[in-house]
């Protein structure tokens, strides 16, 4: 089964009437990866699945399923699974008939079937509401029916559009870790679409960053964090986000608030952004002075607001007893955790 | 004990019933509701209860405006007569014919219409408001215009029509089958769009999603209408059928200016029959008789219809 389940997309793009809602992108999923579309609202990344499952068609360009071309494919032939936000359970069927609905428009045989959709709701635990309409439901037991509905296929594509939205927090968690093992257990290729960065960032394999209809980077979670390849994705991508700071280049050296910044690139001079993620920030007495404005206590951890010649910044610090606002402090970041980035263009410059 | 202010009236009660003063108040409330409704319920008792008590006394008395001299209480006689009477039976299997063919007509078309419309990118309003048209005018007048302007041989629309397309002039309200026919399709004609505007409603009404994930699980788009469309609109369905019968089966006006039920008794439904004996031939009696026959199918089928519609639903 992991064989199957490659997508590849190429220089696909959508405009509805005048407005491009995809500017044409191009992308490559691997058989049983776990690939997260992120992006804020409007990314065009919802937009991509929708051409993934065949219910829009694109403009241009192609998509391929295990190297068979499918752009024409209408929905009901491409044999993709899909999870939609709203889950639509066909409300005037049981869980169980909602679960078979897709086997039956198969012509799967009935003992077969029958097995297969008892098998489904096991694996989503919902064997004992199979009796039940949607409308009896929780949120919760909703979702589980329309993943039951989706692996029941066993299709080699398995499509999810925000499935965790419509849950509480604490639901969210938890059906965030089993979808990840349902995945890895099924072995089946998944696309997850996703405003949420840390869902993207905990359950994606790899990720594509979507922005006003463009994929801005892909690579894996730990690669676009720890390398983000540009302003727009430094800002998006991190939970308090990089600290951008306005800075110059001196000589192939960049200078903060007039202190010079241990480290070079091959560009001699010019107006450039210093990055720097909160949790790379150090608080102490070295450094450049700051002046605690604001703690943000998060229990085992705290985020601090802190003004300095450069502008503002935010640190992350372990102990939220350590400062207090209105207190002098230093801060301070290693030549490792800097991203320097140019100013004019948002693309990353790489240290020499 | 001080006297029951605004400021505890909404406090919740900590023991179960109702303490004095709830009593006192409620009782007094039950009394001004009374008295409001009264007024309406005496006027309904009047106007509907009343004149249909009086319409089932009469149908036990024997009352011939032709024939004063013989009229007196006939108990059963009326209904005794009238289930063998040969032109009820006739004219009641005429009655469900016409309530069985214009409301399956009427589904059929106007749900097939709203299924078209919901295609249309545009022009929606317009057709819907020249769809409601027939809807608005009186049962006599689209009558009057049928008969004159559509099916009047040589010079109506329908008739040049059938002359255009080599059938010929027909006789449309002039044959037995043909007149039959014609007074379906003028009901159908004028409330198929009622049909289609509860069922357009039922179908906008309906999420996009569950359609796309029924594409999604593979299902065609006969598949698409038989298991999920139809399902959903069922109790709109159902509710339509239930509110056209009753109307179809006490039919009168245009069926009136068409035919007047003929020619002989070719379109003479349960109703028009009633009308006739009463009001043609004068038996005030029998006619009420008949009447009384037409309310009890009437309240039969609906019966059904209700129960059918209990049964689903739950």
């Amino acid at each position: 089964m992991t064989a199957r389940g490659h997508v590849k997309v190429e220089k696909v793009a959508k405009l509805h009437g005048q407005v491009a809602a995809l500017k044409g992108v191009d992308f490559d999923i691997r058989p049983g990866e776990f690939f997260a579309l992120l992006g804020p609202s409007g990314s065009g990344k919802s937009t991509t699945l929708r051409l993934l499952a065949g219910l829009d068609k694109p403009t241009r360009g192609r998509i391929l399923f295990d190297g068979k071309d499918v752009t024409a494919l209408d929905a009901q032939h491409r044999d993709v699974a899909m999870v939609f936000q709203s889950y639509a359970l066909y409300p005037h069927m049981t869980v169980r008939q909602n679960i078979a609905f897709p086997l039956e428009m198969a012509k799967t045989p009935k003992t077969e079937m029958a097995e297969r959709v008892e098998d489904a709701a096991r694996k989503v635990s919902i064997q004992h509401l199979l009796d039940r309409r949607p409308g009896q439901l929780s949120g919760g037991q909703q979702q589980r029916c329309a993943l039951a509905r989706a692996i029941v296929r066993r299709s080699g594509l398995f499509l999810l559009d925000e499935p965790l939205s419509n849950l509480d927090a604490k639901l969210r968690l938890e059906t965030r870790a089993e979808l990840k093992k349902l995945q890895r257990s099924l072995g089946v290729t998944a696309v997850y679409v996703t405003h949420d960065q840390e869902e993207a960032l905990t359950l994606a394999d790899r990720m594509a960053v979507f922005m006003e209809g463009e994929i801005r980077q892909i690579g894996s979670p730990a690669e676009v964090f720890a390398r983000p390849n540009s302003i727009d994705i430094a800002g998006f991508i991190g939970s308090p986000p990089m600290n951008l700071m306005k800075a110059r280049l001196d000589n192939g050296t960049p200078v903060l608030a007039g202190r010079p910044l241990p480290l070079r690139v091959k560009q001699q001079a010019g107006e450039i952004v210093v990055g720097v993620r909160p949790s790379a920030i150090t608080i102490g007495e070295e450094g450049m002075p700051a002046r605690v404005d604001l703690v943000e206590n998060l229990g085992d951890n705290a985020i601090f607001d802190l003004s300095f010649d450069g502008g503002l910044v935010r640190a992350r610090g372990p102990d939220p007893l350590a400062f207090a606002e209105g207190q002098q402090v230093a801060i301070s970041f290693d030549a490792k955790d800097i991203h320097l980035f140019d100013a004019a263009s948002g693309h990353r410059l790489e240290a020499a | 004990m001080p006297v029951a202010g605004p400021n505890i009236a909404g406090e919740p009660d900590a023991l179960p019933g109702l303490t004095g003063h709830d009593r006192i108040s409620a009782r007094r409330e039950k009394r001004f509701a009374t008295a409001l409704l009264a007024p309406a319920f005496l006027a309904l008792i009047a106007t509907t209860t009343f004149p249909l008590l009086f319409l089932i006394w009469i149908s036990t008395q024997r009352m011939d405006l032709a024939m004063p001299f013989m009229d007196g209480f006939a108990g059963v006689d009326n209904y005794r007569q009238l289930l063998a009477d040969p032109r009820f039976w006739r004219s009641l299997v005429l009655s469900l014919v016409y309530t069985v063919s214009t409301v399956v007509l009427q589904v059929v078309i106007g749900l097939a219409l709203a299924l078209l419309l919901m295609k249309m990118k545009r022009g929606q309003t317009l057709f819907r408001i020249i769809a409601i048209l027939p809807v608005v005018l009186s049962p006599a007048i689209v009558g009057m215009v049928w008969r004159s302007f559509m099916l009047t041989p040589e010079f109506g629309v329908i008739d040049y029509l059938a002359i255009s397309a080599g059938l010929g002039s027909q006789n449309w309200l002039g044959d037995p089958t043909m007149a039959m026919i014609s007074v379906i399709v003028i009901h159908t004609w004028q409330w198929t769009p009622f049909a289609f505007m509860v069922l357009l409603a039922s179908l906008a009404a309906l999420p996009d999603e569950i359609y796309e994930a029924a594409r999604i699980d593979r299902a065609g788009a006969w598949q698409r209408f038989i298991r999920i469309t139809l399902p959903l609109l069922r109790p709109a369905i159902v509710m339509v059928i239930i509110m056209r019968t009753m109307v179809a089966l006490t039919a009168f006006a245009a069926i009136y200016v068409v035919t007047a039920g003929g020619p002989g008794t070719a379109t003479e439904i349960l109703n028009l029959y009633a009308y006739r004996k009463s009001f043609t031939e004068l038996s005030l009696g029998y006619g009420s008789a008949l009447a009384v026959a037409l309310l009890i199918v009437t309240l039969l089928i609906s019966a059904v219809l209700f129960l059918m519609r209990r049964e689903r639903a739950a």
